[in-house]
């Protein structure tokens, strides 16, 4: 899944090179520039095609505790943070 | 005045602030730099988030559409979208487990033992404390912009004499008697003489006196040429780097993550605000984009044809890697609680990209068919709001933008303080000698004095934010591939990485001169149509790869230190 998630984050690069609309004055939503409105939905795609990634690829080095050496997906989640 | 009350409020708050997490302050080294590495993930997301949106991001974007059209949206946001957060992910969650492991306080710290190099680490250290003060310019340039333009008529002048030439004909203009012991038009020398200063929503009126295009001109000329009785722009930054100055000095990394967390939701909020204030004052979001379809040069900016190069925008995917080196960047992820405490600002921060720079694209759009063609770039989002807001709202909204330019330096001065505590002071002179007092002190004076450097050279060259921005990043980077080795390929080693640093800083000042000369003339800089970023980082990248293949290879201690760390020694305390 993670070399799907790597494909598509690939694709979306490529997406973002909207030749085609480079020189449209069109307008969608009745305000928005076509051009515009494609770049805010790749904007979009990338915080979803992320989130698959932090699901799929996320390195497994980082579930080890850099001090314990415990591998912390086995673990209880810690409290007190500063946030939650 | 209103509008300058309330954004000496917001100040006033900041301050506060500092002294509020002064004393939350623990006393040790750790807490200062690095809130005791406590820092959970919406205050990383909102302290990521908010020290990468800077003057850049809201005066920049919406005054670089002004000239450039919308597509500034997909050189600087869309890519930034994804190349963001591909640095959190792939280098920032990692730099932070290396960091908690061995104790990292600084980006020069990590680099100088992944590779073992004292000079390395020296040469970083002045690269990049020369990249951050141009950072901090941007900072200070945008602050005192928006403080002068948004007090308009705050401080009204009544002893300058402004000149400028009128060609038309004397007779036919009519100046109303209230503003005959201001406004003159003094025919044998053919000029219109202004006494005092003039703030910008008179414009309208003065443009009425008269129907001759000479006219037109000539109050086009005044208003570029009188003062505007706003808050002097070498006040207003100096009074943010004041501020600054002061809740960092106090409250270290923990009242910059907090500052840093409150700025960044507040400036978010003001900016739909204004752009919801902006988008009513002309008629509503339709009515705003039809009267940009009518205006012939305005109506330009709704595409991208002869405005942005085709490799121009391609090649600008090149800057966004700019966050893998910024230090105070590296030095939030450093504050991180644990590697999960990435996934939500690597998911979340293209959406706040959106959310921010959406609405300033469409406002710098809309604004071309309402602005002169001749109003300076970084002037563009304060006269918008200037002109469309109520004072209480221009006031609230001007902290906002504060809040964003601010956000950024917070975090550039207490890494500057940081890094010179650490990696220069802390690093070089022996422990007995100074007392850790005096080495953050030390640091303190630093900053000031470079904050003072960034004050002087806003004062002499105030360049225009996207730009100076972008030659900025340019810079960051193109040491990128220095980041990715260090953490990816165990072959490379500190010849290379001195090669790399080395001809990112040739490349650079190389090419400093044109990058500050188009900058001047108002066009991008570009090499074969390219960003020259593209040039900087394949040479630096070459030279990291082929001077590490050509040295010896680094100690196996040292590969296995970093790539096989589950294997190696216990860390050190």
């Amino acid at each position: 899944m993670c070399r799907v998630v790597t494909a598509l984050l690939v694709a979306l690069a490529v997406l973002h090179q909207d030749f085609w609309w480079w020189d449209s004055r069109a307008v969608v939503l009745g305000f928005l520039p076509v051009g515009l409105a494609w770049h805010a939905l790749v904007s979009l795609a990338a915080g979803l095609l992320w989130y698959l990634a932090t699901l799929y690829c996320w390195p497994s080095i980082l579930t080890v505790d850099p001090l314990s050496g415990l591998d912390r997906t086995t673990e209880q989640p810690e409290t007190g943070e500063v946030n939650g | 005045m209103t509008t300058l009350v309330i954004m000496l409020g917001y100040m006033g708050l900041l301050l506060v602030l500092g002294l509020i997490t002064q004393r939350l302050l623990r006393v040790t080294a750790g807490d200062y730099f690095l809130a005791s590495r406590g820092i959970g993930p919406f205050m990383l997301l909102m302290s990521l988030f908010g020290t990468t949106m800077t003057a850049f991001a809201l005066i920049g974007s919406t005054g670089e559409t002004f000239e450039r059209g919308i597509g500034v949206y997909g050189l600087m946001a869309s890519w930034s979208g994804i190349v963001h957060s591909a640095c959190f992910f792939l280098i920032g969650a990692r730099v932070w487990w290396y960091g908690k492991r061995y104790g990292y306080l600084t980006q020069i710290a990590f680099f100088r033992e992944r590779y073992q190099s004292d000079l390395l680490g020296l040469l970083l250290f002045v690269l990049v404390s020369g990249f951050v003060l141009i950072y901090i310019l941007m900072g200070v340039i945008g602050a005192g912009r928006v403080l002068n333009i948004l007090t308009q008529e705050a401080f009204p002048m009544s002893d300058q004499i402004t000149r400028v030439p009128f060609r038309g004909d004397v007779g036919r203009v009519t100046i109303p008697p209230q503003w005959r012991d201001r406004i003159q038009l003094d025919a044998e020398a053919g000029e219109l003489v202004l006494r005092g200063s003039l703030g910008a929503r008179r414009r309208g009126e003065l443009m009425r006196w008269s129907d001759q295009p000479e006219w037109h001109a000539a109050v086009d000329e005044l208003f570029r040429r009188a003062p505007n009785g706003g808050l002097p722009y070498q006040w207003g930054t100096g009074l943010v780097c004041l501020v600054v100055l002061f809740y960092v000095f106090t409250g270290g990394m923990r009242a910059t993550a907090w500052a840093n967390t409150l700025q960044t939701v507040f400036f978010m909020l003001a900016g739909v605000v204004t752009f919801v204030v902006i988008m009513r004052g002309l008629g509503g979001a339709e009515e705003a984009t039809s009267r940009v379809l009518a205006t012939p040069h305005a109506a330009a900016r709704m595409a991208r044809e002869g405005l942005i190069g085709r490799l121009e925008f391609t090649t600008y995917c090149f800057i966004p890697l700019s966050v893998a080196m910024f230090p105070h960047l590296f030095q939030h992820w450093l504050t991180a609680r644990r590697a999960e405490t990435f996934k939500l600002p690597v998911v979340a921060h293209p959406i706040c990209i959106m959310i921010t720079w959406l609405p300033c694209v469409l406002i710098g759009m809309w604004a071309a068919a309402v602005l002169p063609e001749s109003t300076p770039r970084n002037a563009v989002l304060p006269a918008m709001i200037f002109r469309f807001a109520t004072p209480v709202l221009a006031g609230v909204l001007g902290a906002g933008i504060l809040a964003a330019i601010m956000s950024s330096m917070d975090s550039q001065f207490l890494c500057l303080s940081s890094m010179f505590s650490n990696d220069i002071v802390g690093h070089y002179i022996r422990k007995e000698r100074i007392s850790d007092r005096t080495r953050v002190y030390l640091g303190r004076l630093f900053v000031t004095l470079l904050v003072l450097a960034a004050w002087l050279i806003g004062l002499w060259a105030p360049a225009p934010v996207f730009p100076l921005g972008v030659w900025c990043f340019t810079g960051f980077a193109a040491l990128f591939p220095l980041a990715a080795a260090a953490i990816y390929w165990p072959r490379s080693n500190k010849y290379g990485a001195i090669a790399c640093v080395l001809t990112v800083a040739a490349l650079w000042l190389y090419w400093l001169d044109d990058a500050l000369a188009a900058a001047r003339a108002g066009h991008a800089f570009l090499i074969a149509g390219m960003m020259p970023v593209t040039a900087v980082l394949a040479a630096a990248a070459v030279a990291l790869v082929v001077v590490s293949l050509l040295t010896p290879a680094p100690p196996r201690e040292l590969v296995q230190r970093f790539f096989s760390p589950e294997l190696a020694t216990p860390p050190r305390d």
